[in-house]
């Protein structure tokens, strides 16, 4: 912003845009990885290798253990992935008829927003205790338990996001339409749809990292069947870890959580970047 | 023109009652049939409307209802929440400033902002315990973590927004940072602020819940773990369930009505939850305009 | 409105119908799955392993009930239960995990938060099946034990003569935990006490104990022994930590006894392992007895329950003390903490499985 104003030099220039902020954050990153592998930074905030584990404790239980946390890190994604799908494609819809309706749609919105006030440590026990009178199968509600609990979290801020989009419109493109004598069908399809795309990312960005915790979180109450091959997901082994002060292990977890979380934003930003320009053409 | 607005927050009103009618029914429906299924206590599964309804009034001990035992640790929370929202809030704005100030600052912090956000509370509770010393103030400062976030994004997309001729503008007048910020981009990126604020301050009460969980003590999370727990009767927990989505609303309205107070949005006030008004950007426009002029 | 509000009102009406036929199948087969009482244990367990019903909360308090599947050849898998009886008030859980003075009371009592089954449940009991471990003790860093000897000694002494006034008279006792602001009810609270007085003063071979917080080092051994069977590290280095840790490096009886100085430190914390209540009657009681006070400490108890362990609370110097279980305190320090015993509350494991009896 500032160097806008000055002549171009180096800083101004794409490439160095582009190398910069990959070469910051690494930077910043391995100055803090340096820090907490020679445990100086246990000495800086007072706390033990006990309850923060040196990188290398940490990769070397994840090298012995692949096929544990792996295995883990599917049984959160899978529900992550369908609760985020269904829960926006949900929320999507309930913008559409709320934009179709007028004041009773934004009435239904404002109560579906509310959703998203519920805690989610008061929210997963009361699906999980539903879930249990309609199925037996202990997988299946679990999964099922995980998936309804983050529903509910991505279905308000899409909602929201969405129905920004499809009623917060370029003045002149309602006029435009309505020049043409576009029907309210047409309008919707050519001028309200497109519009709240870039609308339908930003309640992504909002809810994917949100359903990744709703996940973790809601596995602290689903039922599982617990034994060396049990695989209930990262939240839950994240949370008897902490419990059983295998603080090393918990950290092994806690990694690969921040890794999906981080990976599967990564992946919304490359897809959005790609749809968005399109859209611009 | 207040005549008219309250005449249409009145039909507002009304089409939000049909419609918590409409949520309430099909909770009944939900109540009676599990009612009629499960054989034993139903209440711990789905109980119905008027049993919670009624458990307001229910002794807890000799002394307290369950009601007010739920009040009591709902201030706890909440002034906690109220704590960590402050410095969350404050965190934030700071942070969003020095992004805004500084590429660099930016580059470095974003990436990583977003990675203390997928860090499990659970993992990063024990740490801030042994930084503090004290579960009062880690509960405190977690909230915190856990709220700057939209503030800090919001506002530095506010700082974003401004346009280039207005920054052209302000170069023209050889306007010095201090005069650009107080002058130019703080005003622009204010309703980009309340929009993280309105985001962050639900958040902060549901966070503050969920590190309520983490210790026990007074609290609205520990007062439900002990209800899951049946350490106390469950109607504590329903009743926790609507008071912390009620406290989350609430919180996200009167950062509205602070917004519509300060900001001053004729518009914010109808339909400012939702909307973010085309005629409030309008209205920035114009002011830009006159300053420019 | 009108069609948005329909959608709704179809979703939940597919779930609940098929939340109806889905409970009207399980209430088909339930009663027929319950024992009797002729049968002997082996029996139950071997069925309620074999169905996948046997529940424990895991988290570190499954390890007594997997020593006890491996003792019939039964693999050590179990069904994860809440911490409450739902599961097996549902038929979800034939055999469930209970505590003789928490959850046994909820199943068979039928006061508030309780299940009310009376006589029509029996338990299998893991003193009786020889895979106790031992449960609530008192506990410090080892650091704190070495720098505050006296501290240590004087809070020992004042908790276990609250202890032993609590046990001589549990109801007194409840009343006074039910009065220092727990929400438990107050006839939970006394079922608990006279419950919790029966694990202080009798050791897993149902002998009588009158030293009050001793540490019966052949009950250790056998703890710290299924201890290393059963508690399963994913970190290498914790493992070998816990294969070839000794009872002296767990527990330390000397703070029981011999005079007691001047405190080196006066105001002190200990953190509950579970949420206020009988279950930790003996602090309350010599708080409110103002045993602490005679020995010169202030004592400030702290509630548990929570995600934050009191090993962690301990080890990081949050808390002074803490009651938690050995196996919980084994585990804590092969994961690296330097945890210390001092002395052992309860002198048998409190740890029920209990089933329904066909009527």
């Amino acid at each position: 912003m500032k160097s806008r104003q000055k002549k171009p030099k180096l800083s101004e220039r794409p490439m160095f845009e582009t190398v910069t902020s990959v070469l910051y954050p690494l930077l910043f990153g391995a100055v803090i990885f340096v820090l907490w592998e020679t445990e100086l930074l246990h000495r800086m905030i007072g706390t033990t290798e006990s309850i923060l584990p040196t990188p290398s404790h940490i990769a070397d239980i994840i090298a012995n253990n692949p096929s544990k946390l792996f295995g883990n890190l599917m049984m959160t994604m899978l529900p992550t992935l369908i609760g985020l799908a269904l829960g926006s494609l949900l929320g999507y819809g309930v913008a559409v008829l709320a934009a179709m309706f007028g004041r009773w749609g934004a009435g239904g919105l404002t109560i579906v927003s509310c959703f998203n006030a519920i805690p989610i440590v008061a929210l997963a026990p009361v699906f999980n205790n539903l879930i249990k009178t309609v199925t037996s199968d202990i997988t299946i509600r679990g999964l099922t338990a995980k998936v309804l609990v983050i529903i509910v979290m991505c279905m308000s801020s899409m909602s929201i996001n969405a129905y920004r989009g499809l009623t917060q419109l370029q003045p002149f493109g309602e006029d435009l339409m309505a020049t043409y004598g576009a029907d309210r069908k047409t309008v919707f399809l050519m001028l309200r749809l497109p519009n709240s795309l870039p609308y339908i990312f930003t309640a992504l960005k909002v809810s994917l990292p949100l359903s990744v915790i709703s996940s973790l979180v809601s596995e602290y109450f689903i039922d599982t069947v617990e034994g060396s091959q049990s695989r209930p997901g990262l939240g839950r082994m994240i949370r008897s870890n902490i419990l059983n002060a295998q603080y090393a292990t918990a950290w092994a977890y806690i990694t690969f959580a921040c890794a999906l979380g981080v990976a599967l934003y990564i992946v919304l930003m490359l897809i959005s970047k790609r749809v968005l320009k399109n859209r611009g053409k | 023109m207040k005549n008219f607005i309250k005449r249409l927050t009145s039909k507002n009103g009304w089409v939000l009652f049909v419609w918590l009618a409409a949520l309430a029914a099909v909770w009944e429906i939900g109540a009676t049939v599990i009612g009629a299924t499960v054989r034993n206590h139903p209440e711990y599964i789905l109980p119905h409307l008027w049993q919670i309804a009624a458990s307001v009034v229910q002794p807890v001990s000799d002394t307290q209802t369950i009601f007010g035992l739920v009040m009591v640790n709902a201030w706890a929370t909440l002034s906690r929440a109220l704590v960590g929202f402050l410095i969350g809030m404050a965190a934030g704005f700071v942070l969003a400033l020095l992004m805004s100030l500084s590429r660099a600052v930016e580059k470095i912090a974003f990436p990583y902002l977003m990675l203390i956000q997928m860090i499990p509370i659970l993992g990063m509770a024990p740490i801030v315990l042994s930084l503090t010393g004290d579960i009062g103030v880690s509960r405190i400062v977690i909230a915190a973590i856990l709220t700057f976030y939209p503030v800090a994004t919001n506002m530095l997309a506010g700082f974003r927004s401004v346009s280039r001729e207005k920054h052209e503008l302000m170069y023209s007048y050889a306007a010095n940072t201090f005069v650009k910020y107080v002058k130019m981009m703080l005003p622009s990126a204010l309703p980009y602020m309340f929009t993280g604020l309105k985001i962050a301050a639900p958040m902060a009460v549901t966070a503050s819940i969920l590190v309520d969980t983490l210790q026990g003590g007074v609290g609205l999370g520990c007062l439900l773990s002990q209800s899951l727990k049946h350490n106390t009767s469950i109607y504590a927990f329903w009743e926790i369930v609507f008071i912390s989505a009620a406290l989350g609303i609430l919180s996200a309205k009167l950062i509205g009505l602070i917004e519509s107070l300060t900001v001053g949005g004729r518009l914010s006030a109808l339909s400012g939850r939702l909307i973010r008004s085309a005629g409030k950007e309008k209205r920035y426009e114009k002011q830009a305009e006159k300053t420019e002029a | 409105m009108n069609m948005k509000k329909f959608t709704r009102l179809t979703c939940l009406a597919a779930a609940a119908a098929l939340s109806v036929s889905a409970s009207l199948v399980s209430c088909g087969d339930s009663s027929t799955e319950y024992y009797t009482a002729s049968q002997s244990h082996s029996e139950i367990i071997k069925d309620a392993a074999g169905k996948g019903k046997v529940g424990n909360w895991g988290l570190g308090n499954e390890y007594e009930i997997q020593a006890l599947l491996a003792k019939y050849n039964l693999p050590t898998s179990y069904l994860s239960q809440a911490f409450d009886m739902d599961g097996f008030d549902s038929d979800e859980i034939l055999l469930a995990s209970a505590m003789t003075y928490n959850e046994l009371g909820l199943v068979i009592n039928d006061y508030e938060g309780g299940y009310g089954y009376g006589n029509k449940v029996s338990t299998i009991d893991m003193n009786d099946e020889g895979v106790a471990m031992l449960e609530d003790n008192i506990f410090c860093t080892k650091e704190f034990a070495k720098e505050n000897p006296n501290t240590v000694k004087a809070f020992v002494a004042a908790s276990l003569k609250g202890w032993k006034y609590a046990c001589e008279h549990p109801e007194e006792a409840a009343q006074m935990v039910y009065e220092a602001g727990s929400s438990v009810s107050a006839d939970h609270q006394k079922f608990m006490a006279s419950e919790v007085a029966k694990l202080v003063t009798t050791d897993t071979k149902g002998q009588k104990v009158t030293n009050y917080g001793n540490i019966d080092r052949e009950a250790m051994q056998q703890t710290l022994d299924l201890a290393k069977k059963y508690i399963k590290l994913d970190d290498s280095a914790a493992s070998a930590r816990l294969a070839s840790m000794t009872l002296d490096e767990i527990c330390d009886d000397s703070f029981l006894t011999g005079a007691i100085g001047e405190p080196e430190k006066t105001s002190v914390k200990i953190q509950l392992k579970w949420l206020p209540q009988s279950q930790f009657m003996g602090y309350y009681v010599a708080a409110a007895k103002g045993y602490y006070d005679e020995v010169g400490l202030s004592v400030e108890i702290v509630s548990g329950g929570g995600d934050i362990g009191e090993t962690t609370a301990v080890s990081n110097g949050t808390v002074d003390f803490g009651v938690t279980w050995v196996s919980n305190l084994i585990a804590a320090n092969a994961g690296g903490m330097e945890l210390l015993e001092v002395a052992q509350i309860y002198q048998r494991s409190g740890l029920v499985l209990v089933y329904k009896l066909a009527q």
